[in-house]
């Protein structure tokens, strides 16, 4: 990864993902149908993907969501339908990012301990693989001698622990990470209550 | 939409490659494969970069991981069980004898990044922002080159291998100890948070200071080291930057628009005479210049004004 790269992902990672909770959040009050929301969360990275250089975009947040509302306005073009909800919370989109509640400040601040929390969510196996990886500094080979099992058992393990961070971004962090938590101490069969 | 891959198989597609890439090292054969995925579906790009980024957060973690928490932290049954090195990493190293972390590299970082680095020899450094280092360890030496910025060194235990930091003409040495270097134009700042080091320059080798825990010395790249302070309670707040916070205790606002600057794109600039002076108090995240502004215009009654380049805090 070149530096430029580097410094996009990074930039990603701690201004963007954040966030991404609210903008699903935002498509499901806009009555976005829930299976076009994927696609627009997917699509927008993929604009951000495109982008060599951040140092420009002074409020992450906002940007998420325009770039979103962007995609949302294109299809329905694209589509030639106009959703009567959807266009009034597109108008009222600036009042959700401008708006820096409290405990949003806070969040921000406590990003290494959204990290750890995010990790320490883990179930099992996968929560060792992952502290060995990013806290301890390990590589995949010497973890994986490390615990006697095969270095593919420690590779699919790093793909289920990131998808059930990335689930856990994608549902608001600190909720989800707690799901996690109570998934693993009430075991797999007890609901999550959403709201 | 049925021959159309869904969001989801995107997305794992994308989780396979973060973790593949993670084992493997990168060779062009790789990243021939990995560009020819990228490019079968426009929307590849989008979870690759979602996926990565999602990684490549969790690094933060690690920032203060050993010192911190992992302490007091009770380890379960399996940790005592399989975890005998990492303990051994939490009580200070020395019995790491598996080859793994760096042995001889460059390390860089960019404005704005904090990276851990874990040494061959279970020594471990945090790296602040736009520096860059050479390592090298061998069997009779172990030597780190900062060639700019800052670093922290904490030290693995090693009486047959000292641990030197060259920066420019300045010299520390240590053997088993923890201790941060932080290069300016004409030396460096040298503050010990464990055990002892000595510390001189390459055009005054006669004048070695040994600074124990909690001092604090410059040493001038021509004349060697200054007089060493003591630093104790300084210490957490200098070295800060490890969990990315700033923390201020009284210094002034120009001081603290300098070390804002260090970390972000986004500069901050002080306009108006006797504002630089005002004094200041408060913990901030290095990467939210905003933030800190806004509570500048609060407390020293300024005004901000912000554009994509620039945060200026101006007199009302």
């Amino acid at each position: 990864m070149d530096d430029d790269r580097r410094r996009v992902v990074a930039w990603v990672g701690r201004d963007i993902l954040p966030h991404e909770a609210d903008v699903r959040a935002w498509l499901r009050r806009s009555m976005v149908p829930v299976n076009e929301i994927e696609d627009i969360v997917q699509d927008a990275y993929c604009r951000l993907a495109g982008m060599t250089e951040v140092g420009h975009i002074a409020n992450p947040r906002a940007y998420f969501f325009t770039v979103a509302r962007s995609i949302v306005v294109d299809r329905m073009r694209r589509a030639r339908v106009v959703r009567m909800e959807t266009v009034a919370e597109i108008d009222a989109l600036n009042v959700v990012w401008d708006d820096p509640s409290p405990e949003r400040i806070t969040a921000a601040r406590r990003e290494l301990e959204r990290v750890k929390g995010l990790i320490a969510g883990l179930p099992g196996r996968c929560r060792h693989i992952f502290e060995l990886r990013k806290i301890e500094g390990l590589s995949q080979r010497e973890i994986a001698k490390r615990l006697g099992v095969t270095e593919t058992i420690v590779e699919n393990d790093v793909v289920r622990g990131l998808r059930l961070i990335l689930k856990a971004i994608a549902e608001g962090e600190g909720e989800a990470a707690e799901a996690i938590r109570t998934e693993r101490s009430h075991g797999r069969t007890r609901d999550r209550k959403g709201h | 939409m049925g021959e159309r891959a869904t969001a989801k198989v995107i997305e794992d597609q994308a989780l396979a490659w973060v973790a593949r890439l993670d084992r493997e090292a990168s060779h062009a054969a790789l990243e021939a494969e990995l560009n020819a995925w990228l490019e079968g579906d426009s929307r590849r790009r989008g979870a690759f970069l979602r996926a990565q980024a999602a990684w490549m957060q969790l690094d933060r973690a690690g920032v203060l991981g050993v010192s911190e928490e992992r302490e007091t932290r009770r380890p379960s049954r399996r940790w005592l069980v399989t975890g005998g090195a990492v303990a051994a990493a939490v009580g200070g190293v020395s019995v790491w004898g598996v080859a793994r972390g760096v042995l001889d590299a460059r390390i860089r970082t960019v404005r704005g990044e904090i990276r851990r680095v874990p040494l061959e020899d279970g020594s471990m450094l945090a790296v602040n922002t736009e520096s860059q280092l050479k390592v090298a360890l061998d069997r009779t030496m172990r030597r780190v080159d900062l060639e700019r910025g800052e670093t922290w060194f904490q030290v693995a235990k090693d009486m047959a291998r000292p641990f030197v930091v060259v920066a420019g003409d300045v010299r520390v040495r240590a053997v088993g100890t923890a201790f941060s270097v932080r290069r300016h134009e004409r030396g460096s700042d040298v503050l010990v948070t464990e055990g002892v080091v000595e510390v001189w320059s390459a055009n005054a080798p006669e004048h070695v200071r040994r600074l124990s825990v909690g001092d604090h010395a410059f040493v001038s790249e021509a004349m060697g080291p200054g007089m060493s302070q003591s630093a104790a309670a300084e210490i957490d707040r200098r070295l800060a930057w490890r969990g990315g916070d700033i923390v201020l205790d009284g210094d002034t606002l120009g001081d603290a628009v300098v070390e804002f600057n260090r970390y972000n794109t986004r500069q901050l600039r002080i306009e108006g005479p006797g504002l630089a002076s005002e004094a200041l108090v408060g913990r901030f995240r290095t990467n939210e210049p905003e933030a800190f502004a806004r509570a500048v215009a609060v407390t020293a009654e300024a005004r901000v004004l912000m554009d994509d380049e620039v945060i200026r805090i101006s007199r009302l």
